[in-house]
């Protein structure tokens, strides 16, 4: 196997700082080091030394795959010399701290260029570093709704809806790694780092930027259309036969979506429905009829969706050369034919906290194929290896630091994921 | 002009995905040929709203938007000579995007493996619903569909209603946000290794990697947090900024203070559409500024690229057309 791309490239990572809370959703900066730590880079995660209790979870465990963890107090004149010393040592340093924060400790832009000139430096956070809010913290759900996405969806006719994730914190996730890859290519070009702005709300506008160019053309606010498409009908998610996926749910929780682009697809599902009639049938006979009567045709789908289950109802109009899909949940989704047979999902085996399935890489590279290497690092697990093994330290030198508190002690026993 | 003006992308994608990946790598610099079916282009160009609501395939808003800064010329590749033309671009191409079903571009005898022959550093993505292989990967598929089958709408909506759908294209536009960043990682590694690779990216595992903390609940403790769609398991944090339930509108949005200081939605114009505003890029870096230009008019390159670049002649390029290869 050849190596992956970002092998023998360092990345700090003081996302999710240890001084305080990031400056935009707390599954962004560990969203983005994940990606590019899949993709081989040296992610090395630098904490508090008192920070440890505090983050260990099965979020912490699934995010921050593949990284390495040290502990460095930043505030104190000798962790931020240690950090620095390692900074020469790196490519990138990536961070979600409030603007003034770094600078606070020292550790602006130009004081981490001082210690490499070269250093390519990328800044999370919810509303850029320029600007009258530059300061200002907004979480993932806010930051959707600033973006425009949550006024653009919802039910047909009803009120706006937000996401049902922390989206906004995926977006500025990947966009970040996206920078990292970039500035990378900018580096090995000219030789030259560079301090990279990525505001969170700005990513997200970009996801609805066709909406926006609609509204400079016609001033027009645009409603929530539900499961609706302006050029396809029908187009929607219609209830199923099936048992519930859980206890929990009501039994009649089953959904199927389909989605019929033209009049040859429409003939085809009206024989998979066994209502081979409804093709001539002149309230839907051409695709503005059917989106003229969509409420009627939602209905007749429905009756025929109701009494199948959603995987069959899938087989059968594929097999027609019709879009249809199940609405998949997590358990579900962790069942599938279709990702397990790619091998999506991936076992991984913590020291405390198990093994179990996840994720694994979502950019399949042919000749560099990327897997879990290493579970989530420990609390200050590499500290030997950053300290002794990067920065060359002598044992009587760590003991020191670590008496001083400017250090962990190492991995707390106390502490499980 | 930035350092990534080198880096020449073909973008045979049609749809969202593919295109907002090129969107993003034109708006940081690379040279990006858009190739577009004789005809009608890209589909994309019918999708409104238009101005006016008067349908017209230059005047799309969803196309004028995800195709800034790209050039545009008509090939026909599944005709023995379009595909030629097409190996020949491939020469002087580091990228090619493409959204086709799986297998197909292999029949015509331009999968990876062929381009590669010709071009060993080229990087393909490949951007696809449900990936190249697997028992899906033939499956047809919208942005609806892939949407519910990548878990996030399972999780969206009323609990006593059906799973809904956020506005928009999101399942593309998470698909296609991927296959940027992942392209760009791969581009930068085959510049320093001279050896590319195909990239394969499936609109429901990009999606279904963003289930936190749905997923770690599953996988470690077998609570299904997500499935009824009322669990709002993200942290109740307060963050400065508490905007209205409803969100900001698009009128808001183009007036928001903190925007408008950071001059991020920019006047674009167009021989067709007029002039625009459209958002800017999703970030900054401070040496690779954003490159605003517009979407290009169907075919506008084509005597830029074959005439001056392949060094066809005005005559080929009359047969060429007539033929429907262009």
């Amino acid at each position: 196997m050849e190596r992956l791309p970002l092998y023998g490239y360092r990345i700090l990572d003081l996302t999710k700082g240890p001084t305080g809370r990031p400056t935009l959703g707390p599954g962004a900066g560990p969203y983005a080091t994940r990606l590019l730590a899949d993709m081989g880079a040296e992610v090395i995660e630098v904490e508090a030394p008192d920070n440890g209790g505090l983050r260990r979870s099965d979020t912490f465990n699934h995010v921050n795959r593949n990284k390495y963890a040290c502990t460095m107090d930043l505030g104190q004149p000798r962790g931020r010399e240690l950090f620095l010393r390692l900074v020469a040592l790196s490519d990138v340093v990536i961070e979600d701290y409030r603007s003034e924060a770094l600078e606070a400790l020292g550790l602006s832009y130009d004081v981490l260029r001082s210690a490499k000139a070269d250093i390519i430096v990328v800044s999370l956070s919810s509303h850029g570093r320029s600007g009258p809010e530059k300061g200002f913290v907004a979480d993932g759900a806010d930051i959707e709704a600033l973006g425009g996405l949550t006024a653009v969806s919802g039910y047909l006719g009803g009120g706006p809806q937000k996401t049902g994730i922390a989206y906004a914190d995926a977006v500025a996730g990947i966009a970040a790694a996206g920078a990292v890859a970039l500035a990378l290519w900018h580096r090995r070009r000219t030789g030259e780092g560079q301090h990279v702005d990525v505001a969170g709300w700005e990513a997200m506008v970009g996801l609805i930027g066709e909406h926006v160019v609609g509204y400079s053309m016609n001033r027009r606010l645009p409603q929530p259309v539900g499961n609706r498409h302006s050029s396809m009908a029908p187009h929607g998610c219609y209830p199923c036969a099936g048992a519930a996926r859980s206890a929990d749910l009501r039994p009649d929780d089953q959904w199927v979506t389909i989605a019929v682009e033209d009049d040859e697809q429409f003939a085809a599902l009206c024989r998979a429905m066994v209502r081979p009639e409804l093709a001539a049938d002149a309230r839907f006979a051409d695709v503005v009829s059917r989106y003229r009567n969509q409420d009627e045709l939602d209905g007749i789908v429905g009756e025929w969706t109701r009494q199948v289950e959603p995987q069959a109802v899938t087989q059968a109009l594929q097999a027609a050369g019709i879009a249809a899909a199940p609405v998949l949940g997590v358990p579900a989704l962790f069942d599938d034919a279709h990702l397990r047979a790619r091998g999506f999902w991936e076992s991984v085996s913590h020291p405390d906290a198990g093994t179990w399935d996840v994720d694994g890489v979502p950019w399949r590279l042919s000749r560099s194929p990327a897997h879990i290497r290493l579970p989530a690092p420990r609390f200050g697990e590499h500290n030997d290896y950053v300290l002794r093994g990067l920065l060359g330290l002598s044992e009587d030198e760590v003991r020191d630091l670590a008496g001083a508190g400017v250090i962990g002690g190492g991995p707390d026993p106390d502490v499980r994921a | 002009m930035t350092s990534l003006s080198v880096l020449r992308v073909l973008d045979l994608s049609e749809g969202v995905a593919g295109a907002y990946c090129t969107k993003l790598l034109a708006g940081f610099g690379a040279d990006v040929i858009k190739i577009e079916r004789p005809g009608g282009g890209d589909p994309v160009r019918r999708h409104g709203p238009f101005p006016d609501d008067l349908p017209h395939g230059e005047k799309g808003a969803l196309f004028l938007y995800l195709n800034t800064g790209k050039k545009s010329i008509t090939l026909d590749i599944a005709q023995r000579s379009g595909a030629l033309l097409l190996l020949r671009l491939v020469e002087g191409a580091e990228v090619v995007v493409e959204s086709f079903p799986p297998g197909w571009l292999t029949e015509l005898g331009l999968g990876y493996g062929s381009l590669a022959r010709i071009k060993p550093r080229l990087v393909m993505t490949s951007v696809t619903p449900f990936g190249q292989d697997g028992p899906y990967a033939g499956y047809r598929a919208t942005n609806l569909t892939a949407f519910a089958a990548g878990g996030q709408m399972v999780v969206t909506g009323e609990p006593d209603r059906e799973p809904l759908k956020n506005g928009g294209y999101q399942a593309e536009y998470q698909a296609g946000l991927h296959a940027f960043a992942a392209t760009a990682v791969a581009a930068f590694s085959a510049d320093a290794t001279e050896v590319g690779q195909h990239i394969d990216i499936a609109a429901v595992e990009c999606m279904a990697t963003a289930l936190e903390p749905y997923v770690s609940s599953w996988a470690h403790q077998r609570r299904d947090i997500g499935a009824d769609r009322s669990a709002d398991p993200r942290p109740q944090r307060r963050g400065d900024v508490e905007p209205a339930p409803a969100g900001l509108t698009l009128q808001d949005l183009l007036e928001a203070p903190q925007l408008r200081a950071r001059g991020f939605f920019q006047e674009i114009d167009h021989p067709a559409a007029g002039r625009q505003t459209y958002p800017g890029p999703p970030f900054r870096p401070e040496a690779m500024p954003w490159q605003a230009a517009r979407a290009p008019l169907l075919g506008e390159h084509n005597e830029e690229v074959y005439c001056e670049e392949l060094e066809l002649s005005r005559k080929e390029l009359v047969i060429l057309r007539a033929s429907g290869v262009i």
